[in-house]
C-alpha cells in the first residue's frame, strides 16, 4: 500500500457523525457530499482547508453514533488520506475500510497532539504501520489492521473484495453503468 | 458457549464459536432506511450481483424524511422505489413509521435470527432476542448480494437489573443509567446482554427502548435474555431497579447522564415525544397521563411523533390524540421526526429541548449550539407544561 503524505487536522474525544456529516446533508447526491465534510464540528470550513492525503488525529471512540457511510466518504472524497484516532466506534471503522479509507488506532495519539502542531505534515505507512512527523523525524506507532480488514483495503475496498467471490461463484453481471 | 455464541455458532453451522473468531454468518432479515438505502443500492449495482439473494429477506422502510424534506429526499424514495420494482424487495412507503418499529409490528424480528441493518439502531432488534448488527451501505450492499456477513464474535457483558423500578422511573431512565455508567464507548465491539428479572418482566416495548440504545454505549449487539440460559460470561453487573432516580442525559453527549434532579429548573423551548426509542403507544399514554386537561407553557413547542401507523391509530383510539392537541402539542406523521436533524422541529443556537430520542450530539436536532436533554416520556411531558424541566419525583407519589 502507498504512503500517505498530508498535513494534519487535530479533532477531540467522541467525534459523531452528525459533526462529520450533519442529518440534513444525508440526502445530497454522493459526489457532493465533500462539501459537508465536518461541517458540524469545530472545523466547519474543513472542506475549504483540506488537501489530498491530508489526515486527521482523533481522540477516543471516532465517528460514533449513526452508521451512516456518508460520513466516511465525505472525509475520502474530501481528500482525507487517513484518519488515526486513539479508538474508533464500530461501524464508522467498518464502513471507512469498506470505502477504502484507512482508519487506524493508536495507542499515541495524546502524544501525537503534543508533539505535532496542526498543519504540520506527516506521512502514515500503512505497511510498517507508522506516522512519521516530517519535521521532527519522530515516528508514532499505528495499531494493525486485523486481517479482513487489511485485504479488504488491499482489495480497494469491500466492492471489490465481494465481486471477486461473486466471480468465482459465476454469479457477476456487470452493472456498474446503472446510474442513480 | 454464552447465548451470542451459541446462536452466532448454530446460524454458521459451528459446533463451537469463541469471542474473536473471525466467520461468515447466514443473514436472515436486511434493513434499510431512505437515508441508507439509496447508497446501499448504488454499491449493490456497483457489485454487478446477478439478484439479490432473497428478496424476502431484505425491507426497505421510508421513515427518515417522510414526506419528503427536500428534492434530494425524494430523489432517494425515488431510488428505494425503483429498486422495489425491478428486485421485489419489501418496500414501506405508505408511511407506515420508525423502522425498527414496523420491522417488529411486521413479525419480521425473530427470535435466534441474524438481523443487518442499515442503521445504528438496528440493536433494537435485540428486544426480541435477534443478533442484529448494524451496518453502513456498502456492507449491507454485500449483504443484499451474498446473504452472509463477515463478523469477529464478540467479547460480550452481562447487565443484570434486579427489582422493580420506583414510581416515576421507565425503561428509558434505566438504560439512560446503564449509558452513563459505562460511557459512550464502554461496549465497543461488544455484545451487550440485558437480563435479570427487571427487564426479563419488562413489556416488549420497554425492551425495545433498552435495546435500542445500546448503541449509545458504542455496542455491536444488544441482545435482551429471553429467559434461556445465558451461559458463562466474563463480565458482569447487577443494578438495583430501586436504586434509581429518574435519569437525564445532558447536552452533547447521550453519556453525560445526570440526576433530573440536577438540572431541574432548567428552561426549555421544545418538547419532543417519538422515536424508535420511545414513540410506542405505552409512551404516549403516559405522556397524555401527564398533559390531560393541562396547557403546554407559551414558551414551549411540543410535538408527538407516533413510532407507526398503527400506534397513530392506537392513540387516536384511546382518545390520547385530542388530549395532545388540547394541551398545545403538534401531532406529527408517523416517522423519525426531527431526531436526525433534517426536518419537523429543528432547533435554533437559542433553544433547548427535551426529547425522549437517543441522541444529542452538536447540531443533532438543528444548530450546533442547540441544547438538547433525552428524558423519559414523563419527563419530557411534565416538563412542557412547566417550561422548565420537571424531576417527576417532586410530582408523583415517591417511596424513597
Amino acid at each position: 500500500m502507498e504512503k500517505i503524505k498530508g498535513r494534519v487536522f487535530f479533532l477531540g474525544d467522541n467525534i459523531d457523525t452528525d459533526q462529520i456529516l450533519p442529518g440534513y446533508a444525508m440526502s445530497v447526491p454522493l459526489n457532493e457530499l465533500k462539501k459537508y465534510a465536518l461541517k458540524g464540528s469545530q472545523i466547519p470550513d474543513f472542506a475549504e482547508k483540506v488537501s489530498p492525503g491530508d489526515v486527521i488525529i482523533g481522540g477516543k471512540n471516532f465517528g460514533c453514533g449513526s452508521s451512516r457511510e456518508q460520513a466516511p466518504v465525505a472525509l475520502k472524497d474530501s481528500g482525507v488520506g487517513a484518519v488515526v484516532a486513539a479508538t474508533f466506534a464500530m461501524i464508522f471503522r467498518k464502513n471507512s475500510v469498506n470505502i477504502g479509507l484507512p482508519a487506524i488506532s493508536s495507542g499515541c495519539t495524546e502524544r501525537m497532539k503534543e508533539e505535532i502542531d496542526e498543519g504540520d505534515y506527516v506521512e502514515v505507512d500503512l505497511e510498517s504501520g507508522t506516522l512519521l512527523h516530517l519535521e521532527s523525524g519522530r515516528t508514532y506507532p499505528l495499531n494493525k489492521f486485523s486481517e479482513p480488514a487489511s485485504a479488504t483495503l488491499k482489495a480497494g475496498g469491500l466492492i471489490d473484495r465481494v465481486r471477486n467471490i461473486l466471480r468465482e461463484r459465476g454469479e457477476l453481471i456487470d452493472r456498474r453503468e446503472t446510474q442513480y | 458457549m454464552n447465548i451470542i455464541e451459541q446462536i452466532i455458532a448454530q446460524k454458521a453451522g459451528r459446533k463451537k464459536v469463541k469471542a474473536g473468531d473471525e466467520l461468515s454468518v447466514p443473514v436472515d432479515l436486511v434493513l434499510a432506511h431512505d437515508v441508507t438505502g439509496p447508497m446501499a443500492i448504488e454499491q449493490f449495482n456497483k457489485i454487478g450481483a446477478a439478484r439479490v439473494y432473497d428478496k424476502d429477506k431484505v425491507a426497505f422502510v421510508i421513515d427518515h424524511n417522510i414526506p419528503s424534506s427536500s428534492v434530494d429526499s425524494r430523489r432517494q424514495h425515488n431510488i428505494l422505489r425503483d429498486f422495489h420494482r425491478q428486485t421485489g424487495v419489501k418496500l414501506y412507503q405508505r408511511g407506515e413509521g420508525v423502522i425498527h418499529q414496523v420491522a417488529a409490528e411486521e413479525g419480521l424480528y425473530k427470535k435466534g435470527d441474524i438481523v443487518v441493518g442499515a442503521d445504528s439502531h438496528t440493536c433494537t432488534a435485540g428486544a426480541f432476542g435477534a443478533i442484529a448488527i448494524p451496518v453502513g451501505a456498502t456492507e449491507l450492499a454485500a449483504v443484499m448480494a451474498l446473504g452472509t456477513i463477515d463478523m469477529e464474535v464478540p467479547h460480550a457483558f452481562l447487565i443484570k437489573v434486579e427489582g422493580t423500578l420506583r414510581p416515576g422511573v421507565y425503561a428509558k431512565d434505566l438504560i439512560l443509567y446503564i449509558i452513563g455508567k459505562f460511557g459512550a464507548h464502554g461496549f465497543t465491539d461488544k455484545a451487550v446482554i440485558f437480563s435479570g428479572d427487571a427487564i426479563v418482566n419488562m413489556s416488549f416495548e420497554e425492551k425495545m427502548t433498552i435495546a435500542n440504545m445500546a448503541i449509545e454505549a458504542g455496542a455491536m449487539i444488544g441482545y435482551v435474555d429471553q429467559g434461556e440460559p445465558i451461559g458463562a460470561i466474563a463480565g458482569t453487573c447487577v443494578i438495583q431497579a430501586s436504586d434509581l432516580e429518574p435519569q437525564i442525559a445532558c447536552p452533547y453527549s447521550p453519556d453525560n447522564v445526570k440526576l433530573v434532579k440536577e438540572v431541574e429548573g432548567t428552561p426549555i423551548t421544545q418538547v419532543v415525544i417519538g422515536s424508535c426509542t420511545n414513540g410506542r403507544i405505552s409512551d404516549l399514554e403516559i405522556a397524555a397521563g401527564v398533559l390531560k386537561d393541562k396547557s403546554i407553557s407559551d414558551a414551549v413547542t411540543m410535538i408527538v411523533i407516533p413510532a407507526s401507523k398503527r400506534i397513530a391509530e392506537q392513540m387516536e383510539q384511546k382518545n390520547l390524540t385530542k388530549i395532545f392537541r388540547d394541551a398545545g402539542a403538534i401531532i406529527a406523521n408517523p416517522g423519525c421526526g426531527p431526531c436526525f436533524g433534517a426536518h419537523q422541529g429543528l432547533l435554533s443556537a437559542e433553544d433547548t429541548a427535551v426529547s425522549t430520542t437517543n441522541r444529542n450530539f452538536p447540531g443533532r436536532m438543528g444548530h450546533k449550539e442547540a441544547k438538547v436533554y433525552l428524558a423519559s416520556p414523563r419527563v419530557a411531558a411534565e416538563s412542557a407544561i412547566a417550561g422548565s424541566i420537571v424531576d417527576p419525583k417532586n410530582v408523583t407519589s415517591w417511596e424513597g
